[in-house]
């Protein structure tokens, strides 16, 4: 077994899929929560495969996506600061702020360099003690135990230089106030599988129970969706509204125990806005007191900071899924890869690009086909 | 950065204190923090690795089973698919016996 491959079986995917149809009497509505998810879905089609018996509503499972303007702007303010060395996971680069990107910080002259892991950022400032290196800790609840230690380690070996720019998000509580919405739409959810792998799924239970809807802890191959839709489907004919796991192989109910150990000493929750969306309470992560000196936004004197979205952008509404990134007025026209207006457009995991990328961007397509 | 891919652990040591180990992600190894799940692993096991850290391990027997399980419904669904087919050659051949194929 790769684990890979064995997923992307055509065989199996259309056997999924004719079950699926069995299954439902009628057109159901699912959000897949997590970008990767969103990709794999568009990317082969899945959605246009079942039309008629399941209807899959993106999420705002994408962190480079909803990482609010006003971290990208200070991520913007550190970077350009003399003796700053400001560190980033490379799909941060080219995200909007209110008036350029890190690329174009660097192009300025920024030192800005990607990393593939925050542990390399500390050893960039290990390796540079007279200069300041900062790393944009940005991401849902897998990045949390990477960055989580990296400031851990940082605090047990003495590194003063190093600090971090904080913008972490959770799912449940995005899960919550989808719920919530007052035309809310979504009538079962795919969680997504690696927040589950580390965080388990007991924080969805209460969820699933209190709003009688069903959530199915989802892998990420063509397969594994394809089976999480049968499940939540299932569980909708049936009348059922429990957690499922289809993602077996790498999901335990209690999760990866040291990881959430190690998040749950390094951070606490916070309230957080969501770009597009807003404040969600408690719905974010913040460095404890006793870490504060790992904190960049205390260590550079950042305050509050005013910000400007452009008009034209309707990520908001994609992120909820009340549109469809083909119907937006700017999508393809005003808003490409190459020129992006929203995060959404940029990001590997972003709903604009995964349709923009796989060729769905003819304004046209997607109204006729709906 | 949220894309976590199996790979598979084919070295393991201890870095000033912290479990980490060389990971083969089809034929690319890479360098990744098994701080996580450290007394889980050993050479030879497959990690869902993101942004350098492994995060869970991916549960073999599991795997199989679950894979076995979804080749069975195709196969089912082939033979089913091929009665089926066989169910319609019989009708064509013996049109009377369908309803309302006597005149």
């Amino acid at each position: 077994m790769k684990y890979l491959s064995e997923y992307r079986d055509p065989e199996v995917a259309r056997a999924l899929i004719g079950r699926i149809r069995q299954a439902a009497t009628r057109e159901w509505t699912l959000m897949e929560v997590c970008g990767g998810q969103t990709h794999t879905i568009v990317r082969q089609g899945l959605d246009e495969l079942l039309e008629g018996a399941v209807e899959m509503i993106h999420g705002p499972g994408c962190p480079v996506c909803v990482t609010p303007l006003e971290q990208i702007d200070k991520a913007l303010i550190l970077a350009a600061r003399p003796g700053v060395i400001f560190t980033s996971f490379g799909d941060m680069l080219r995200v909007p702020g209110s008036d350029c990107d890190l690329q174009q910080v660097r192009a300025r002259g920024g030192n800005v360099r990607v990393v593939y892991s925050p542990l390399d950022a500390l050893a960039l400032a290990r390796r540079n003690p007279d200069k300041e290196v900062v790393f944009f800790a940005v991401g849902f609840e897998t990045t949390a135990p990477a960055n989580a230690m990296a400031v851990w380690r940082a605090a047990e070996l003495g590194v003063t230089n190093f600090s971090v720019l904080v913008s972490h998000v959770t799912v449940p509580p995005a899960i919550t106030a989808i719920m919530e919405a007052p035309d809310n739409r979504v009538q079962g959810f795919l969680a997504a599988g690696h927040v589950c792998a580390v965080m388990g799924w007991t924080e969805y239970e209460p969820i699933a129970a209190r709003y009688e809807v069903p959530i199915v802890v989802t892998g990420f191959e063509p397969t594994d969706i394809l089976e999480g839709m049968l499940m939540a489907v299932r569980q909708l004919e049936q009348g059922r509204h429990e957690v499922e796991n289809q993602y077996v192989r790498s999901v335990r109910r209690e999760g990866t125990v040291p990881a959430r150990a190690r998040v749950e000493a390094v951070f606490e929750l916070a309230n957080r806005k969501w770009r597009g969306i807003g404040e969600i309470p408690m719905s974010g992560l913040r460095l404890r007191e006793e870490f504060a000196a790992f904190d960049a936004e205390r260590k550079f004197g950042l305050g509050d900071i005013a910000v400007d979205e452009p008009a034209e952008c309707h990520a908001g509404e994609v992120l909820t899924g009340h549109l469809k990134p083909p119907r937006c007025p700017a999508f393809g026209t005003l808003c490409t890869p190459e020129h992006p207006l929203g995060a959404l457009m940029v990001s590997a995991e972003g709903a604009c690009a995964a349709y923009y990328h796989n060729a769905r961007h003819r304004p046209g397509a997607e109204v006729a086909a709906s | 950065m949220c894309l976590g891919i199996p790979g598979r652990i084919v070295a393991m040591r201890d870095d000033a204190g912290m479990q980490t180990g060389m990971v083969d992600f089809g034929g690319v190894r890479r360098d990744v923090c098994l701080e996580y799940v450290a007394g889980d692993v050993a050479v030879g096991d497959y990690v869902v690795v993101h942004v350098g850290f492994a995060i869970t391990k991916v549960d073999e027997a599991e795997a199989q089973r679950t894979f076995d399980v979804l080749r069975e419904m195709s196969r089912l669904d082939e033979l089913e698919w091929m009665a089926e087919v066989a169910d319609r050659a019989e009708s064509v051949r013996a049109p009377s016996s369908a309803p309302g194929g006597a005149p």
